[in-house]
């Protein structure tokens, strides 16, 4: 007891001081969508609100187009992610596993792309969109998006891919798989946590992405929620501090969900007793 | 039963020749080794036959089918890989069950023939468990399981037992013999431990540098050695070798090495090979052929190593280390002053220039005197 007495004690105080710095700004986020609109500016400002009120999130849903948007949003984001991740893995499967000239140039170049500022593309890629005759669409978002997560997800999978024994896949082919059967019974349950990962990733880059999405989407119909919410509350003269507040919970509530599900996958060791030696 | 047939295999990568020019015939049931150091092209062979490498060129067989083109899946061979290869996700039943559900067997069957293995293996207990909860021993197993179980053409495995301790491989090598036995399928076996190659094999097929140096049964290969390297590598302790020079003087056949004078028996080497003047070539004697004899030449013991059921001791001999066996009763001391000679009949002899056997093989009458030894 002695020994761990009080700088386990000291130990513990900083990591939650810590822990309360980060999370304030989503606490604060979160008691304001809730304080009626009176109680917004008080000073000294209330760190609990005295009256706890729900009318912020009733009047987005029931008032606004936030749901529209939300929907938009959940519609981008899981196309980018399932594209992204089809698309990913099988790149990825393809860099580690087969050898073909140009293999390991191809897996930098991929990464290169990645560190190009994707600011710098918002134009040429705008151009091509409306030549392509997309532009203004949820599509157009998706290829988007598409284009600066997949080379990440590449990347990410591949050392992922990299770590799986090429002895099982090896072994299911001689159990009597084919190459794609073999792929889909032994590499993919084995990258789990790779896709996994890949995928949140992609997901929460989708769902927050802003300014693309500002650029490419000029119809309010296909506004997705960054954009959306910013333009409706707020403008020049005036900031729905409430309403917007209550936005953004509600934003967060998705990558919240979504973490708390796979978070144990995340985090699950890969490969382990598949091989020994 | 299959019989398996490679026909001038050759397999590069590269510019690098893993396998050249490899002819072998397996008869059907039999148990092959492929034995060799790492990178002799033994894993190459067999990865070739079971269809995950592709050959430069040459013709493999499976019984009368020229498997060339096809995918491992149709080639009917069941693998046991070094690293085992369980799939992880999956539990030990499902891991022997699945090349039978790749093969569309009904679920009934699959469910008795996966029973059936197992109680082959003593799995029965842990048909539910994931490969990770299981020792390296059950790992292998599975593995055999895996193979057992949907009654392949042939077996090929892959330094199995190279990951398990030496009193548990020691078990498994009983174990594959035995089972070998019993199914009497053909098996074919990569290893670069020669004690596995010797003690479980029909035949051994000796690689070196992507090269078969020889194809014959365990004691044709130790008492018959075609080449050096196949003379150093099989034994254990190894061959002891002696650089020299073999003189034919009249009817009589000399070795000499620096201090070391030996008159050999004159059949021992084909007389076609001998120059005037002498060959250089390398002397073979195995450590069990060096014998302990009173009125043998002088040498002294260098070091000891009992091992209980007999003594690995090292001579020197005129300047030459000599290892010998010895019985557990004998005892010797360092430094102690002994008489040797050599088993005249079991003497190898070798061309120094390229390593091939020089030696007539008729084999000299076991009554012949021990070569003298003349300092």
């Amino acid at each position: 007891m002695r020994r761990f007495g009080w700088s386990r004690i000291l130990f513990n105080l900083l990591a939650w001081a810590i822990v309360f710095v980060v999370s304030f700004p989503l606490l604060w986020t979160i008691v304001t969508s809730l304080k009626p609109q009176t109680e917004l500016f008080l000073i000294p400002p209330s760190l609990l609100p005295g009256e706890v009120t729900f009318e912020h999130y009733a009047k987005l849903l029931l008032e606004t187009r936030f749901l529209a948007y939300f929907s938009n949003s959940v519609v981008v984001s899981v196309a980018t992610t399932v594209l992204v991740v089809a698309v990913a893995v099988l790149g990825a499967h393809s860099l580690v596993r087969f050898a073909y000239p140009g293999r390991e140039r191809l897996a930098q170049l991929v990464l290169f792309t990645y560190l190009l500022p994707s600011v710098v593309l918002i134009i040429p890629l705008y151009l091509l969109l409306v030549r392509m005759g997309i532009a203004n669409t949820l599509f157009s978002l998706v290829v988007a998006y598409t284009t600066f997560a997949l080379p990440f997800a590449v990347w990410l999978l591949r050392s992922f891919m990299a770590g799986i024994p090429q002895d099982l896949e090896a072994a299911a082919m001689v159990d009597g798989a084919s190459r794609m059967g073999a792929f889909f019974d032994v590499i993919l349950p084995q990258a789990l946590p790779g896709i996994i990962s890949t995928a949140v990733f992609t997901f929460i880059l989708a769902w927050n992405e802003y300014l693309f999405a500002l650029v490419l989407v000029n119809q309010d119909s296909s506004r997705t929620l960054t954009t959306g919410v910013i333009t409706m509350l707020v403008t020049s003269f005036h900031i729905e501090w409430s309403m917007l507040m209550a936005a953004s919970v509600m934003m967060s509530v998705p990558v919240i969900v979504v973490f708390a599900f796979l978070q144990k996958h995340l985090t699950r060791g890969f490969g382990a007793g598949a091989v020994k030696g | 039963m299959t019989k398996v047939t490679f026909e001038r295999v050759h397999k590069a990568f590269g510019a690098f020749v893993a396998l050249e020019e490899l002819d072998l015939a397996i008869r059907s049931g039999e148990f092959v080794s492929l034995l060799g150091p790492s990178g002799c092209g033994k894993t190459t062979t067999l990865r070739m036959l079971a269809g995950l490498e592709q050959p430069t060129r040459g013709t493999i067989s499976v019984g009368d089918r020229v498997v060339n083109e096809l995918p491992p899946a149709e080639r009917d061979l069941a693998m046991v890989f070094q690293s085992y290869a369980l799939y992880p996700h999956m539990t030990v039943a499902q891991n022997i069950e699945y090349p039978l559900r790749k093969r569309g067997v009904a679920r009934a069957v699959r469910r008795e023939q996966v029973l059936r293995a197992a109680a082959q293996l003593q799995l029965e207990a842990l048909l539910d468990r994931k490969p990770r909860q299981l020792s390296g021993g059950q790992q292998q197993r599975v593995a055999l399981g895996r193979a057992l179980v949907r009654n392949p053409a042939a077996f090929l495995l892959d330094e199995p037992l190279s990951n398990l301790d030496a009193k548990l491989r020691a078990h498994m090598r009983a174990e594959l013999i035995e089972l070998h036995q019993r199914i009497g399928k053909t098996m074919i076996y990569v290893t670069h431990d020669q004690l596995e190659a010797m003690t479980m094999s029909d035949r051994i097929a000796v690689l070196d540098q992507g090269r078969l140096q020889q194809f014959d049964t365990p004691l044709e290969i130790y008492n018959r050695p075609v080449s050096l390297f196949v003379a150093g590598f099989i034994g254990t302790p190894a061959m002891n070798l002696v650089k020299g020079t073999l003189k034919a003087d009249g009817n009589r056949l000399v070795f000499d090495a620096g201090g070391l004078s030996l008159e050999l028996p004159p059949a021992l080497v084909r007389r076609d090979v001998l120059r005037e003047g002498g060959i250089a070539v390398v002397l073979g004697v195995r450590p069990e052929d060096v014998l302990l004899a009173t009125d043998g030449e002088r040498a002294t013991v260098k070091v000891v190593e009992p091992t209980g059921h007999e003594s690995i001791v090292f001579f020197d001999l005129m300047d030459h280390t000599v290892v010998g066996r010895v019985g557990p009763d004998v005892r010797l001391a360092a430094g102690e002053p002994v008489g040797l000679t050599l088993n005249a009949a079991k003497l190898h002899v070798f061309a120094a220039e390229d390593g091939r056997r020089l030696n007539a093989d008729l084999q000299p009458p076991a009554t012949q005197a021990a070569p003298s030894l003349v300092a």
